[in-house]
């Protein structure tokens, strides 16, 4: 019954999680910059001027949007819903996604049906209808063709941009790589070695003081359990922390050829025990063991 | 009769010898010498079969298109290469390798930890090297690699920082690896007086089974802690090592460290041979490599040696470590711990250090894939 209990929790704990990682993965995308009035930026697939913003995906893994949705009203936060299927809805890593708010649903999945103009709160919403991932107030300030975005993508404040960079790096400018700062900033590599040799050293000196503990603790508790069988048995003390386990390895070998020795035994005891085992299969069941070989025929060509 | 001429014509453009030029042929003779050695003289024959016959296989001259190339996608050898270059293979040969570890010298005597650490120097020496000569930070962190002595580590590192490289770090790291016996021995020898050679050292406490089943997750915790991207390689070294330990999944270590890690060996000394194709592994970069690699399996050794004597400075007379082990810090399990007891032997008949070397040569392998974390956390 006990088992049977761990097991039910197990599984909801299991279902549950499985459930939040859904909610969690889709928690991972951003409304990342929008634009209202469009006379001369981006153009869509039509050839249209229209307004248009952009979901930016700040994890390092692939998020599907499908089913999620998008919204201007609070009181209906299901007013959009991404397809589900669309291979296209699928955000690679670290990527952008961009909507036109023109209306017009029809055109393709990625084309909603509302305008921006008329959006006081642009909302996205998780697939279950109810909680909402990300908002935004859109600002009714907003100059012609000038988007309103976050300095940084993802995470940044939001501001009136200069420029506007639909489906691309809101910091507009590739950040330099790792290596390349590190060849300017140590061109000869000696930084490097001092650092990471330091900390090397660091994790295995902490490793060392942590096993220095544990060892110590072993053998005290060793020690306390040797010093009682002395007790008992009145034989001399031992020091554990001296002992080796060579000796060990001597005192086994011993007590393995001394037990050898007294096996080989002349008297038997006469006493058979059997014991139930659990195991559901034994040759002693098996039908391939009852079974009689197929009988042969041999003629006898004489 | 012109049909069949020009149908055999159009045939030879196809075969390896219309293909290839004497750049192929030396990259065959060099797969060729690998298998000898590995035949004949027992050199890391695990190793050294599948990549000597990898790199043959690898440099077959081919007509560009057929698909079968290891650098064609979608072609049987670029499937099985898939695990070199998205780095999975290394990690799952670090389970093996958990699984098979022994690690009570280690715990019976931590401070065997510290020489697994120095020989790092060996890594890093490298790195500054590799800079000198022109080398990218991330290409120099990848080659530097090579001195950690661990191949699955220097994959792993190389498939992240420099793919190009990573068949010339890859042959550099076994074949130097392989030649353990023949580099160490001459350094530890020049760096040791002969009082040094003799000391014996206290034999190892037992290790309680419990004590044993902490050190995985205690050594885990801590490490990945302060190294999180060396999570692929500790998380699964330690994970193998718990199989082993705990004394209840007696068949998961034993498929971690038998079949599994078998047939990892298998594919990943294969594709690492395959990918050392002629065009791209001769090359001037590739004789740097090897030169690096060599200058920086010396620095480990040494740094490995020196740093024991330095140590015994601080060390009271009955503890004493026998700088012979100072060099199996440079990983290359077992064969540098095995180095350590030969030397040891041939000194005194009776000293045996192997099982005092093993304490740094598995630190050593801990501490190269700490290294092999920070430089790809600084670098990637």
């Amino acid at each position: 019954m006990n088992k049977l209990k761990l097991i039910w929790i197990l599984a909801s704990l299991t279902a549950l999680s499985v459930l939040s990682l859904n909610a969690q993965s889709q928690s991972d995308m951003r409304l990342n910059e929008l634009l209202v009035t469009n006379t001369s930026d981006f153009q869509d697939d039509f050839g249209q001027h229209s307004a248009w913003f952009e979901l930016f995906n700040v994890s390092y893994g692939t998020v599907n949007i499908g089913g999620c949705y998008l919204s201007n009203d609070r009181n209906n936060l299901t007013k959009y819903i991404i397809p589900k299927g669309d291979v296209l809805t699928q955000i690679p890593p670290r990527q952008h996604i961009l909507f036109w708010a023109d209306e017009q649903p029809f055109r393709g999945t990625f084309h909603v049906n509302f305008t921006l103009a008329d959006s006081d709160t642009l909302f996205f919403v998780a697939s279950d209808g109810r909680t909402i991932i990300d908002m935004i107030h859109v600002p009714k300030d907003l100059e012609e063709n000038k988007s309103f975005g976050r300095s940084t993508d993802g995470f940044g404040e939001w501001e009136y941009r200069q420029y506007t960079s639909p489906s691309t790096n809101n910091s507009g400018v590739d950040q330099e790589s790792k290596s390349s700062i590190m060849k300017r900033t140590d061109p000869h590599g000696l930084i490097m070695t001092l650092v990471a040799m330091i900390v090397v050293f660091s994790a295995l000196i902490i490793l060392f003081f942590l096993f220095k503990i544990t060892g110590n603790i072993a053998i005290r508790s060793l020690q306390k359990k040797s010093d009682e069988s002395s007790a008992e048995t009145g034989s001399t003390k031992t020091d554990v922390a001296e002992a080796s386990a060579e000796t060990y390895a001597a005192i086994g070998v011993a007590l393995h050829l001394f037990k050898e020795e007294n096996e080989a035994h002349d008297e038997e005891s006469f006493m058979l025990t059997l014991q139930h085992t659990d195991r559901t299969y034994s040759p002693w069941s098996s039908k391939i063991y009852t079974l009689r070989q197929t009988p042969t025929v041999k003629k006898n060509l004489r | 009769m012109e049909t069949i001429f020009n149908n055999l014509s159009e045939f030879w453009k196809f075969t390896g010898f219309a293909n290839g030029d004497w750049s192929y042929l030396v990259m065959i003779a060099i797969g060729l010498i690998f298998i000898y050695l590995a035949i004949k003289k027992d050199w890391e024959p695990m190793l050294l079969i599948p990549i000597g016959f990898g790199i043959v296989m690898g440099n077959i001259p081919l007509f560009p298109g057929l698909s079968v190339g290891v650098y064609e996608e979608g072609s049987v050898l670029n499937i099985l290469y898939y695990g070199v270059q998205k780095g999975f293979y290394p990690p799952l040969i670090f389970l093996g390798i958990g699984a098979m570890t022994d690690f009570s010298s280690l715990i019976s005597n931590p401070k065997l930890l510290l020489i697994g650490a120095a020989a790092q120097f060996g890594i890093f020496g490298a790195y500054v090297l590799a800079m000198h000569l022109g080398f990218t930070p991330a290409e120099a962190g990848a080659i530097g690699i090579i001195g950690g002595a661990d191949g699955p580590t220097a994959i792993f590192l190389s498939s992240k920082l420099a793919p190009d490289l990573m068949g010339a770090i890859a042959v550099s790291a076994y074949s130097y690896m392989a030649l353990v016996p023949v580099i160490q021995p001459p350094i530890m020898k020049l760096l040791t007086t002969k009082k040094e050679r003799l000391i014996r050292m206290k034999p190892p406490r037992p290790v309680s089974p419990t004590e044993k089943k902490l050190f995985p997750i205690i050594g885990f915790l801590l490490t990945a802690f302060i190294v999180p991207s060396g999570i692929p390689l500790l998380g699964m070294l330690f994970f193998g090592n718990l199989l082993k330990e705990s004394g209840v999944t007696r068949r998961l270590a034993e498929t971690a460290r038998g079949p599994l890690v078998d047939i990892v060996t298998i594919l990943i000394g294969l594709t690492v041979g395959c990918s050392t194709q002629a065009d791209k592994f001769l090359q001037p970069k590739s004789i740097f490599i090897f030169v690096i690699g060599a200058f920086s399996f010396v620095v480990a050794t040494f740094a490995g040696v020196l740093f024991v004597k330095f140590f015994n400075l601080f060390l009271k007379p009955g503890n004493k470590i026998n700088p012979l082990i100072g060099n199996a810090g440079v990983s290359a399990v077992p064969d540098a711990a095995r180095v350590s007891n030969n030397v040891g032997l041939s000194y005194d008949k009776t000293n045996y250090l192997l099982m005092h070397a093993m304490g740094p040569n598995v630190a050593g392998v801990i501490g190269s894939a700490v290294a092999a974390g920070i430089l790809l956390g600084f670098l990637s």
